[in-house]
């Protein structure tokens, strides 16, 4: 397999894709050439600055695409063209006819595209669904998610000082949209994953930071036939947190997936490096990517799942209030 | 010893406010007497964090400091707020998102981005180690620095306050160069742009965790400022290298004569603990042995 792009997430995925057994790395791909000489460090022998140079080659069977979201529609459909899998980080694209573009151009191709939403190889949240499928909740008539960052403006966890901010994230015309598109295409693809189909979609949306696209968001999902779930989302805060609030006729759950304190993240790393079973979702999200291609079959959640959840996005931005407009 | 002033602001209301940073002022004996027409406003907006995280100076802080001025210099005397680019913190998005761009506006006062200002390239020794600075012209043709710190823990320097805002004042924007010797390059900076008063938003703090404190500190002098800072936050100041140095080379003076409530806010300060102290240790330790 191939990479490309190598920010945070890309990078992610290299470590991964190197421990995974049954994959290869066979080169990478980014314009930046510090992020390709940490590749060349951790041993990838080929790296290049055109990602379009990387999927010329004929030992490639998958990329992984982590490329800002201006760049998916480009990307994703050059790499399918070039017959290659294609594990596409969320969101699809910046919108719906871009994410339709990219669809047309996978079944075309012939080639298998499974997005990137990491939050379905979670194995707790997996755990709930098996929950959920079982009836351990009775009729679930309320359900809520939380997601709360600080995005793109902050470090990656607690460790590091404030990292730089690439310039895309400040552009709406490069990433297609706020919180709702980034953070939300996560929650809408999780709700979507526990509750199936979405009848309507409605939004709130917040502009702390003076930006041109919503920081903040709270969504109303009804699901047809089940229940009523909301979610809050939002860039504003140096603090983590992810929860997950289920309430059916049975039973009642209400989860906090995190922050992970300082002392458990150093004990989840020294765990991995004394050789642990892997539990971190995106390793297993990698992992079934590729047993999925091995076996010949069509990874979950596909490039459709994908297309759903942004035409969710464009309806909740369609149908969305301003935090200010309400009285 | 220098003066430091402790003001508790008892509302959140720009009057109350007004009266904080006239009577923290008034405390330090600081005087209007003298003419200027040209200040420079340094707030801290070291990243994009909200002023209501206690890392970064509030604009409505500088806003009613600008009204302060105004009202005691004149109206005539012209007002820059200057902050300049980051290795991670860019200054074109910055002013907007923290507020500063509507600010500036508002108060029809001159916002500048220090990295894309003229300036001037200057060595300087501190501490033994040599540095070379960019040293904006904005500074060589004002009359009075105004340094309008937060105060909050750092790692690499225990506090980071009214000395490491001026960190800010070179336009070089690769800042991340000079960490290698943060606490000499802080006293150098220092030893080039003067703060001529010192006004720290302690409104709103962070320090083992983010608390309204309401607090109002002014000072002439920057070295006291940050002992004073360093005390209130439960550091003894004789252990902070950049405040020790500074005083050596003359920046100022590290033992300062508290004026106002700073015995309260001694007590109210979110100080950290121990325990907090020896968790930091071991995960800077386990970073540097593993990272």
């Amino acid at each position: 397999m191939g990479i490309i792009g190598l920010g945070y997430k890309g990078k992610t995925h290299l470590h991964n894709a190197l421990r995974l057994e049954g994959a290869k790395v066979i080169g990478v791909a980014d314009t930046s050439e510090k992020a390709l000489s940490y590749a060349r460090k951790l041993g990838v022998r080929s790296v290049y600055k055109n990602y379009e140079d990387l999927i010329k080659s004929n030992q490639l069977d998958a990329v992984v695409i982590s490329l800002p979201n201006f760049l998916h529609l480009e990307s994703a459909t050059k790499a399918a063209e070039a017959g290659k899998d294609i594990l596409l980080e969320k969101p699809l694209a910046r919108n719906v006819a871009e994410g339709e573009k990219i669809l047309a151009c996978v079944e075309n191709s012939c080639v298998r595209l499974m997005m990137g939403y990491d939050m379905r190889f979670n194995p707790l949240f997996r755990e709930i669904k098996n929950k959920i499928d079982d009836g351990y909740f009775g009729d679930i008539q309320i359900a809520g998610a939380t997601n709360v960052s600080a995005g793109p403006f902050s470090s990656r966890s607690d460790r590091a000082g404030p990292i730089p901010v690439s310039p895309w994230w400040f552009d709406k015309d490069l990433s297609g949209g706020g919180v709702l598109l980034d953070l939300g295409s996560h929650l809408v693809d999780f709700l979507c994953w526990y509750f199936g189909k979405a009848d309507s979609v409605k939004s709130y949306l917040g502009y702390m930071f003076n930006l041109d696209m919503e920081d903040t968001a709270t969504c109303v999902l009804v699901f047809e036939g089940g229940p009523i779930a909301t979610f809050n989302i939002g860039w504003f805060s140096r603090d983590f947190l992810l929860s997950v609030q289920i309430c059916g006729t049975a039973k009642n759950l209400s989860i906090q997936v995190a922050p992970l304190r300082t002392w458990e993240r150093v004990g989840k790393d020294l765990k991995s490096k004394l050789g642990a079973p892997n539990c971190d979702p995106f390793y297993l999200e990698l992992e079934y990517f590729v047993k999925s291609l091995q076996r010949d079959e069509n990874p979950k959640p596909s490039c459709e799942d994908g297309l759903i959840c942004q035409k969710l996005i464009a309806s909740a931005y369609k149908n969305s209030s301003k935090k200010s407009e309400i009285h | 010893m220098s003066l430091v002033s402790f003001v508790h602001m008892r509302n959140h209301a720009s009057d109350a406010l007004r009266d904080a940073i006239e009577s923290s002022m008034n405390l330090i004996n600081f005087s209007f007497e003298k003419t200027v027409n040209k200040i420079v406003i340094k707030p801290n907006m070291c990243y994009y964090y909200h002023p209501s995280t206690g890392q970064v100076t509030d604009p409505w802080f500088v806003g009613v400091l600008i009204d302060v001025l105004r009202k005691n210099f004149g109206e005539a005397c012209k007002i820059f707020i200057a902050e300049s680019d980051a290795t991670a913190m860019k200054c074109k998005h910055v002013f907007g998102m923290l507020g500063y761009d509507e600010l500036a506006k508002e108060k029809s006062v001159e916002l500048t981005n220090l990295s894309e200002a003229e300036s001037r390239i200057v060595e300087i020794e501190a501490g033994n180690e040599q540095f070379k600075f960019h040293v904006p012209e904005l500074f060589y043709e004002s009359d009075l620095v105004v340094n309008v710190p937060k105060l909050k823990y750092m790692s690499e320097v225990k506090v980071t306050c009214a000395l490491k805002n001026m960190f800010g004042c070179n336009a070089y924007a690769n800042k991340s160069e000079y960490h290698k010797a943060l606490n000499e390059a802080i006293v150098g900076i220092n030893k080039l742009v003067r703060t001529g008063l010192v006004v720290i938003d302690g409104l709103i703090v962070s320090g083992r965790c983010t608390k309204r404190l309401g607090l109002v500190m002014s000072s002439e002098d920057p070295v006291a400022a940050d002992a004073a800072a360093s005390d209130l936050m439960g550091i003894n100041p004789k252990y902070v290298r950049q405040i020790v140095l500074a005083s050596n080379e003359g920046v100022g003076k590290r033992y300062f004569t508290p004026v106002g409530d700073f015995s309260f806010f001694k007590k109210e300060f979110p100080k950290r603990t121990s325990k907090d102290k020896f968790r930091s240790a071991v995960a800077a330790a386990y970073l540097r042995a593993f990272q």
